[in-house]
This record gives C-alpha cells, structure tokens and sequence, in this order.
C-alpha cells in the first residue's frame, strides 16, 4: 500500500482565482524520498497541506495510509514539519515537544525518552526563552523537532532548510538519509536543488500548480547535467520571461 | 479525550504567563485590599473620634454601613474586572494559535477539531473560574475586617459573575475564529454589553411597572429570550434589604420591587442553552477553519 496516494488533486483558494492546484497525481512508497519542486506560488505548499488534512482538496483524492487524511488516525503515523513553523508563544521548547506527545498519545515512559533526545537533535536542550524569544532558525528546528517525534512512516518537510545554518543543514540531510533508510517515506518541498538531488530518489517539478515533469533522478535529470539547469529550463520553457532589469537600476549602471 | 485535556492543559499555561491577565488580576487584587483597608482605616479613624462625628451613630450600625459599601464597591469591580479577564482570554485563547500559524502543527497531528475547541474552551474557561474565584475569596478575607453577613451574597454573586462573562468569553472566542480579536471584542461587547443590555434593562422596566404597554413589552418579551441576558444573583435584593434595615425605614416593596430578582431556573436553562450555542459555534469555526 502507498504511504501517499494522490489523484487528479485541484484546489483553489476562491472561485474566479486561477487553479493552485492543477490534476496533480502522484504515489509515495515506503523508504522513497520524493521531493516537489517549483518556484513561488506553483501550489508546493497547498499539495503538503492537503496531504497532511490542513486544507480540503476542491476535486480529486488524497489518501495517507489508505485513508482521508481528515482524520486523525491517519496522521498518527505521518510527521509534518511546516514552512514558516510556529508554535504557542508562550510555552517553552520541552513543553512544546511535551504538548505534542500528549497529542500523539505518547506514553510517560515514551516522553522521559524522546522529548530530550529529540531536543538535543534540535540543538534546543539547553533553551529556556518562551518560543515568542526564538529566532526564525530555532522555530524551524522546533518544527523539524516535533515533526520526528513520533516515529512517523511519513515525513513531511515543506522547506524545512530555508532558515538553517549549514550544520543545521547537514544535520537534516543525515536526518532524511537514516530515516529513509529504515523505511521511512519522506515527502520534501525545497528550493534548493541541490540539496534535492542529494536526497531525493523521485522527483515533481510545477509550475501553476501542474506537474511539468515527474520521474526518479536519473529520469528527471539527464547524465552530465544537473537538477538545477534542467529545472530553470522547464520553468522558463512554461513562463513568461522577465529578463528586463528595473529601470533605475540600468540608470544607475549608466552613470 | 487525551488531545482535549493536552490542549486544555497547555491553554491553561499559556495563559497564565498573559501579562494581560496578570496585570488585570493584580490591579483587581489591589482594589479590593486597597478598598476593604481603606474603608476599615475610615472607621477606626472615625471611631477614634468618639461620636462617628454625628451624635448618636451606633458603632455597629457604622461597621455595617462601611460593609455594604464595600460589598457594593466589591461587587461592581468584581464584575469590570470580570468581563475585562473575559475579553483578555476570549480574544486569546484561539486567536493566536491560528493566526500565528501554531495551529498548522497541532492540527496536522492526530487530534481532531473537536478535541481542540473542547480542549480550548475547557482551559479558557478553568482560566476565568481560577482569576474570578481568587478574587471573590480574596473579597471573602477581607470581608474578616468587617462584621459579617453578606457572605452568602458574595459566593451568590461570584457565581453569577462567572456565569455572565463566560458567555462573553465565549461570543469573543467564536467571534475571533471569523475575524480579528479586536474586532471580535468591539462586536462583542455592543452585541452582549449594548443590544442585549438595553433590552434586558427595558424588560426590566416593562415587569417593575416604570413603563405600561401591552405591545412593546410583547415585543421585548421575545427579544428577552432571544438573546442571551446576564443571570442575577440574590446579592442585590441581599444588599437592598441590608440598606432598608440599616436606614431604620419600613420596608419598601417599592424600592425593593424594582431591585433585579434572582434568576429562576427559566434563566438558568436558557443561559446552559446559550453556553452550548456559543461552544458549539466555536467548534462549527474550527472546524471549518483551513490553515
């Protein structure tokens, strides 16, 4: 059974706005790190947010486990590390951790195990600030944080590097090749490519909400060219150019 | 049930590190001691003067005179205080968690929308009785400082109070899923504290006699069960009677008459009704909510 099937998946946000989700359909198995690519506004975001039940999808399907990601029981095995995270502004990193296992049901003996664990992993052990004092690197390291903790099948990240520093960044990289390796599905939104094509066997590339090409790596990107170059051009291909500089700018340049 | 109480639980903490709430708990904390103290150093400041000032003033009747006042003064700034620590979690409590993009985390575990409105109004509402309740039993110890016997009026009136900004807390939660707080807390207040005030005070008037038409008080006999009016604890009559007594004059039914009666069960059943109308639309708002 796919940890992920999504079919024929439409959404739009109001009616005369234009499709940010177009037909889009897709499996992920376990242990496959399947990665979404698109620039700004190509509908990344809304896929992971209807897969994780955050938003309704206006046509198609989505099944996580088998079933509607509405409920809850289906996203007891999933872990979902948001753009952007946040978290109650009040409450410390430990008692967000500790909040969260009370929502997955974790056991005492569980919890006394994994939050501290999970918070060294996070580089957070050692803070004491309310979450309202944290920077926009240590909310998205909470949010990876509490994404793991419990044991998910399935891994979201939705640009889960943006605000990381490069240790930051090599410590999720080690984190999505040990969970895939034991059988773990990872879903990964990022714009950086080349981290993509560090840790991704099968990749989408959108725009507008379509899929413009879909396939494993070797699929995607031919031999002696890489993710990026193949990326700017079938994003090029499919959108307006805009090559012209502002005009102050050139005038600047002029002088 | 677990996903409630955790959501419950953390919605107690978090606000309980509010400043709002804290500082709306001190200033009301304050008032009170300031008052009870005040009003007793009035008294023993009078008393040193041998006559109350005025010849023949019983000493007693003095201390039962400074006891209504404070009760009354008590009263009135336990309520301000009350529906100020309503608006403060009413506009809080959910609000921030779903602006802030926090609820994108909580609702992507496995907890329902159900479980985190019941866990949210559970705490939210545990968070009122705790503030309300400390302020009513710090009123009760300063009460010590007088003679006594308008204990029963206190517990009557916390109650009440209790009751009345719960519903208020309730309308500023609903009204803060649809819009932003502030505005939840304007509407709130000129539909709870404005509309349902008027017609509640014109009700008033219709059923003491002050005003005699069959069609209007018609009229504001249905708008009086349709909109939610505040429950009246027997503390005002309690306090009306202590003042007759206290002036030596007969008993005016008059004056009596037109003092709020308590709420008999009719209020009391209405005001579950209202609870659950505005819980359940707290509950409708979030689940409907897509963050």
């Amino acid at each position: 059974m796919a940890v992920v099937s999504v079919e024929r998946l439409r959404k739009r946000y109001r009616r005369r706005d234009p499709w940010a989700v177009d037909g889009v359909t897709f499996a992920l198995e376990p242990g496959q790190a399947f990665g979404l690519l698109g620039p700004n506004g190509s509908g990344k975001t809304s896929i992971v947010k209807m897969i994780a039940g955050l938003l309704r999808p206006d046509e198609g399907t989505v099944q996580l486990f088998g079933s509607d990601p509405g409920t809850p029981a289906s996203r007891r095995e999933m872990g979902f590390a948001p753009e952007d995270p946040d978290f109650p502004k009040f409450l410390r990193a430990g008692e967000v951790l500790d909040y969260f296992a009370s929502l997955l049901g974790l056991d005492e003996t569980d919890r006394k195990r994994r939050i501290p664990e999970t918070l060294e992993f996070a580089g957070l052990d050692q803070e004491r600030r309310h979450i309202r004092q944290f920077s926009k690197g240590m909310k998205q390291r909470l949010g990876i944080a509490q994404a793991i903790l419990g044991r998910p099948k399935l891994l979201i990240l939705d640009e889960p590097t943006a605000d990381l520093d490069p240790l930051g960044r090599r410590d999720v990289r080690a984190l999505i090749d040990r969970l895939k390796d034991s059988g773990v599905a990872i879903l990964l939104n990022s714009h950086l490519l080349s981290e993509v094509e560090l840790v991704c066997d099968t990749v989408a590339i959108l725009a507008k909400g379509r899929v413009l090409k879909e396939g494993t790596m070797a699929e995607v990107v031919p031999e002696g060219r890489n993710l990026e170059d193949v990326f700017v051009e079938l994003i090029q291909a499919n959108t307006p150019q805009r090559d012209q500089l502002p005009s102050f700018i050139t005038e600047q340049e002029k002088n | 049930m677990n996903g409630a109480l955790a959501v419950g639980r953390y919605t107690l903490v978090e606000l309980s590190r509010r400043r709002i709430l804290l500082v709306f708990f001190i200033l009301g904390a304050a008032g009170i001691v300031l008052l009870g103290v005040g009003l007793k150093v009035l008294y023993s400041f009078a008393s040193s003067q041998g006559s109350f000032g005025a010849p023949n003033t019983d000493p007693a009747a003095f201390n039962r005179y400074l006891e209504l006042a404070f009760v009354n003064y008590v009263f009135s700034a336990l309520g301000v205080f009350g529906l100020l620590i309503a608006f403060a979690i009413g506009m809080t409590a959910i609000y921030h968690d779903l602006e802030s993009g926090a609820a994108v985390s909580i609702f992507a575990k496995p907890v329902s929308r159900f479980a985190f409105a019941a866990g949210k109004i559970g705490g939210a509402v545990l968070a009122l009785v705790a503030i309300v309740g400390l302020l009513a039993v710090e009123t009760r110890i300063v009460m010590f400082l007088f003679g006594g016997g308008l204990e029963g009026s206190l517990t009557g009136e916390a109650a009440a109070l209790v009751a009345n900004t719960m519903v208020v807390m309730l309308i500023v939660l609903a009204l803060s899923t649809w819009m932003n707080n502030i505005v939840a807390a304007v509407v709130a207040f000129v539909y709870y504290n404005v509309i349902t005030g008027v017609i509640a005070f014109v009700h008033k008037l219709f059923d003491t006699g002050v005003i005699n038409n069959d069609v209007v008080k018609a009229i504001f006999d249905v708008l009086y069960w349709i909109v939610p009016h505040e429950l009246v604890s027997s503390a005002p009559g309690d306090l009306a009677r202590a003042q007759i007594a206290l002036s030596s004059a007969p008993t005016n039914n008059q004056i009596l008459a037109a003092v709020p009666s308590a709420s008999g069960w009719g209020d009391i059943a209405w005001w579950v009704f209202v609870v659950l109308f505005f819980a359940g639309m707290v509950y409708f708002a979030v689940r409907r909510r897509q963050v």
